[in-house]
């Protein structure tokens, strides 16, 4: 038997969403519209489910959580969402640095030292990069930053949600390498696409 | 109908939730927010009402003296009693409402309806923690501070714009403050505007994260909310530490003299 990063459904009146997510594999959920994909997200990223819904991550039903057990396996789980935006007055370096500050790891001189590597890699200039605040970084920037954020707790099961949305063709091609950063960092980790379109 | 009980309830709890995390504000984004917050507050504020406290106090010192035909130990005396005591928590409190509340209610409501405290918590930070307690906290010194500072400023350019608007000399009104001041003015002043200070910030953070719904139009609701209920609620607790501290010595010495 596989073993799952994540086990995911959700039935209503007009679908059904099923979602196995193997441990260090890359998979690709398409979901029907919007709200289901903002149902898959939220659940994944509160460990909760609502009436309706079955959630297991790492194997744990999330159903029957405990809140100190919610809140270790909420530390495995990074996303790139919407749902998980920048703070608006805090420019990029402080919204990357935020949750390491706050939790105390890592120290936030690995923070630096990762979010240079990473922006490097991109071919981002960071000292530019970093001062500004998000209304004056483009969508593409917005979202590396979001990555940035998420990497540096180097998550078990990183979440892609809507990667691709707002990006021209050449920035999708930026965005693509997204997995490979975060592979060159947690070669065990899980990555998890979500999206509405069927095409895709 | 239940809605002020609701008001009053989330008013509460947010104001012990508050002292309860106090010690978290060693936790260095939570203290640069609250550095921020006073900086904000406190500092930025101080240019502005420079002037207008300084001629507060030789308005007062004048009007005494040509009005009530005060000689200069009452017209000291009304100075010192007004200024620290009634105008400058007003005054400081006025400041404070107008630039800060505002702006925190507005700013806490703007993150509301963006999904900006939702990312917050899925980032596993306490928005009490983050959010409320360093502007709470920043606003409640930065009132103090600037409280000390109208009244301070008050005071001197009440002795020192006096002499050109009537006839007593800075030395003599500078004497008569000396001999009048108690410590007293000082303790009520300082704990009435940390008073302020908290109730001012709690009712707009409380506004802030709990707009009426979640549209732009509830930002300037929610501001609305916000500065009027911290008007009303300093009002309140200044006619309170009012009664408490003069009324009921006042009824005393009625009922002593009766």
């Amino acid at each position: 038997m596989t073993d799952l990063a994540v086990r995911y459904r959700r039935k209503t009146t007009r679908h059904e969403v099923q979602a196995a997510v193997p441990r260090g594999a890359v998979t690709r959920v398409h979901v029907p519209d919007e709200d289901a994909k903002a149902h898959l997200v939220t659940a994944l990223l509160k460990a909760r489910t609502e009436p309706g819904e079955e959630l297991e991550l790492f194997g744990e039903s999330a159903a029957e959580l405990e809140r100190p057990r919610r809140k270790q396996l909420l530390a495995r789980v990074g996303a790139v969402s919407p749902i998980v935006g920048l703070i608006t007055n805090l420019n990029a370096w402080e919204n990357i640095a935020l949750p390491a500050a706050y939790h105390g790891s890592p120290p936030l001189e690995q923070v630096a030292t990762l979010t240079h590597q990473v922006l490097a890699a991109f071919g981002a200039e960071p000292r530019d990069f970093l001062a500004r605040i998000p209304d004056e970084l483009g969508m593409l920037e917005r979202k590396m930053a979001t990555f940035v954020r998420s990497l540096v707790a180097t998550p078990e099961l990183m979440v892609f949600d809507a990667l691709e949305d707002g990006l021209s063709s050449a920035e999708c091609r930026y965005v693509a390498r997204f997995e490979t950063e975060y592979r060159a960092r947690a070669p065990q980790g899980t990555v998890l696409y979500v999206d509405t379109r069927e095409d895709s | 109908m239940f809605q002020p009980l609701r008001e009053l309830e989330g008013g509460i709890k947010l104001s012990l939730n508050v002292a309860a995390r106090a010690p978290r504000l060693r936790v260095e984004p939570i203290f640069e927010s609250f550095l921020r917050q006073v900086y904000f507050t406190g500092v930025t504020a101080a240019t502005g009402v420079m002037l207008r406290a300084c001629a507060l106090g030789a308005i007062i010192i004048a009007v005494m003296m040509d009005m009530l035909d005060a000689d200069v130990e009452l017209a000291v005396k009304i100075l010192l009693l007004l200024v620290f005591r009634e105008i400058g928590p007003l005054a400081a409190a006025v400041v404070i409402i107008l630039r800060t509340g505002t702006a925190v209610s507005a700013e806490m409501a703007m993150m509301r309806i963006s999904g900006q405290t939702r990312a917050l918590r899925y980032l596993g930070i306490d928005l009490y923690d983050y959010l409320v307690l360093p502007r709470v906290a920043g606003i409640t010194l930065a009132t103090a501070a600037l409280t000390l500072y109208v009244q301070f400023l008050a005071v001197l350019g009440g002795l020192v714009l006096s002499p050109f608007l009537i006839e007593a000399s800075f030395t003599e009104l500078t004497d008569r403050l000396f001999d009048l001041f108690t410590p007293v003015d000082f303790y009520y002043s300082v704990v009435k505007s940390l008073l302020f200070g908290f109730a001012i910030a709690a009712c707009c953070c409380w506004h802030g994260l709990n707009p009426p719904d979640l549209t732009q139009n509830a930002v300037p609701k929610a501001v609305t909310r916000a500065v009027t209920q911290s008007a009303m609620l300093v009002l309140l607790i200044n006619a309170v530490f009012a009664y408490l501290v003069f009324g009921i010595l006042f009824f005393g010495l009625i009922k002593a003299n009766v």
